[in-house]
């Protein structure tokens, strides 16, 4: 049981580490591969099913967890949510992210969403709903992922991941209140 | 024409679908071109069976004639009803050394000594397989052609597949099976399915099989180079070896369903009411799907169900049958008894 430590190593030069976590390794490599397709900074995309990962000296420094949360398949949740705790604290201080694939379907039961919705909340973290059928989803939801990781990884001036991290502090918990299909 | 062959003809026309109906009567070859033509497929079904009825008068056709046209029929499209397996036991010494005409005369034989009022038709397949088809009557009516049972069975192999068996005449057709083919038992298999090719692949090891092995393959040691890096590569990658090792690699025999039947006892700490029953826990446990080895496979590789495989599931494959009896381990029965381990 290694804990994934967000200062355990020295951050490469305008390098941006993306980790996405997700059980059924469905969206995680389109993903990656649209993420790449950003040229301001060097982004490298690492893929995981789910924590704890194995024991790795050489692996980088992860600059932002993205738990990928199929919505219609409960596993799915189950999953992200036993991997959280193979995180050093130190991640939930602005380097970790949900984001929700098939939240339009039907088949979705709206206690789900609510518990994805309240988990983002209590853990302080930005949650991203995504379009995962058509290519156009998945470079706009890569674009959002990006502009949290450039911010995670120090990238943008005069911002750190605390401040993204303080910023969601006030606005989410009235949003826990709030039927979900508003 | 008799009414009965009339009746026969009338039902073989409805069951076959119209365009499979022009492909098997230019097979048949018992009509001239002249009078295939004649027949209109666009009409309805009834019209085509007048037709049919009329120009098989004209010819002369008998009740053989037309059992021939259902055979052909049921050889092009095996895959309807479902198909039961058996195999042979105990090969005697010239097992080896039954051919055709030997099988033929041998079975028709046995079985006629013990039902009179039988009719056999045995006709080989091009794909080595052996044919046979049997009305069955009796002892004082004539054989119905309206039901009856097919028999496919590959000479010098153990198995038998049969369709359309009812349990009254199973022990007669086992028994002169089994003296035809030169064998001294033989049991149920504990396959079915409405795939005979499936069935057929699957007890015959036609597949791709995988052997297990401890060493990934050279390829999948290389490291992935290139910015996306997938931490759990090795994890993957023995999830999907040992799930190709369990369920076969490549395209594997179209199954349907597996059954379980579990006579277990009810292990459960938290409920002591069912736990300390004396009796088993009786159920059944179906899987169905289009593929099932394919599914399960899917499940396996994409970590849904958990690897090492249980061995209830691998013994599908191993074993190849697909109806299990699962009861406590106990000494008497051994053979078919395993641990349940769900």
């Amino acid at each position: 049981m290694a804990l994934l430590k967000p200062f355990s190593k020295l951050p490469g030069l305008n390098t941006a580490i993306i980790l996405l976590v997700e059980n059924e390794e469905k969206l995680q490599l389109r993903l990656g591969d649209a993420l790449l397709k950003e040229t301001s900074v060097v982004v490298n995309v690492r893929l995981a099913k789910s924590l704890p990962l194995p024991v790795n000296e050489r692996r980088p420094r992860i600059d932002l967890v993205v738990f990928i949360i199929n919505l219609t398949s409960e596993p799915s949740f189950q999953s992200a949510e036993a991997s959280l705790k193979y995180l050093d604290p130190g991640y939930f201080l602005g380097k970790v992210c949900f984001m929700v694939t098939k939240a339009r379907n039907a088949s979705v039961p709206t206690r789900r969403l609510d518990a994805v919705r309240m988990l983002a909340a209590s853990l302080h973290c930005p949650l991203l709903f995504a379009e995962d059928q058509t290519p156009e989803g998945v470079f706009g939801a890569a674009d959002r992922l990006l502009t949290i990781l450039k911010g995670a990884a120090g990238l943008v001036p005069f911002t750190t991941p605390l401040y993204l991290s303080h910023l969601t502090r006030c606005t989410l918990p009235p949003d826990v209140d709030q039927p979900s299909f508003d | 024409m008799e009414k009965s062959t009339k009746c026969f003809l009338q039902q073989l026309v409805r069951r076959t679908p119209t365009r499979m109906l022009k492909a098997t009567l230019e097979k048949w070859d018992r009509l001239t071109p002249h009078q295939r033509q004649s027949v209109d497929f666009t009409l309805p079904k009834w019209v085509i069976t007048q037709t049919l009825v009329t120009i098989c008068e004209e010819n002369g056709l008998t009740m053989k004639h037309i059992t021939e046209l259902e055979m052909m029929h049921v050889i092009e499209n095996p895959n309807q009803g479902t198909w039961y397996s058996f195999q042979l036991l105990d090969p005697e010494d010239d097992a080896h050394s039954v051919e055709l005409m030997l099988f033929k005369e041998q079975f028709k034989t046995h079985l006629r000594e013990l039902m009179r009022n039988v009719s056999i038709k045995i006709k080989k397949h091009t794909d080595e397989a052996v044919w046979i088809r049997i009305a069955w009557g009796s002892g004082f009516s004539r054989p119905n052609h309206l039901k009856p049972t097919y028999v496919v069975h590959y000479l010098q192999s153990p198995y038998v597949f049969v369709r359309n068996l009812t349990s009254k005449l199973k022990p007669l057709l086992m028994q002169s099976l089994t003296l035809s083919t030169r064998h001294q038992a033989i049991k149920d298999a504990n396959l079915s399915g409405p795939k005979l090719m499936a069935i057929r692949d699957l007890l015959m090891k036609q597949y791709q099989q995988s052997f297990p092995t401890n060493d990934a393959s050279p390829l999948a040691k290389e490291n992935q180079p290139g910015p996306i890096v997938n931490e759990q590569a090795e994890a993957r990658a023995s999830r999907r070896r040992m799930a190709s090792e369990a369920f076969g690699k490549g395209a594997v025999p179209q199954l349907q369903s597996a059954v379980y039947k579990l006579e277990t006892k009810y292990r459960d700490p938290s409920n002591r009411t069912m736990t300390e029953r004396d009796e088993p826990f009786r159920c059944v446990v179906k899987y169905s799907s289009s593929n099932i080895l394919e599914s399960f496979r899917h499940c396996a590789s994409a970590g849904i169900a958990s690897t090492p495989v249980t061995p209830l599931l691998s013994s599908i494959l191993l074993k190849g049958r697909n109806y299990f009896v699962i009861t406590d381990n106990a000494p008497a029965a051994a053979s078919q008894t395993r641990q349940a381990d769900l």
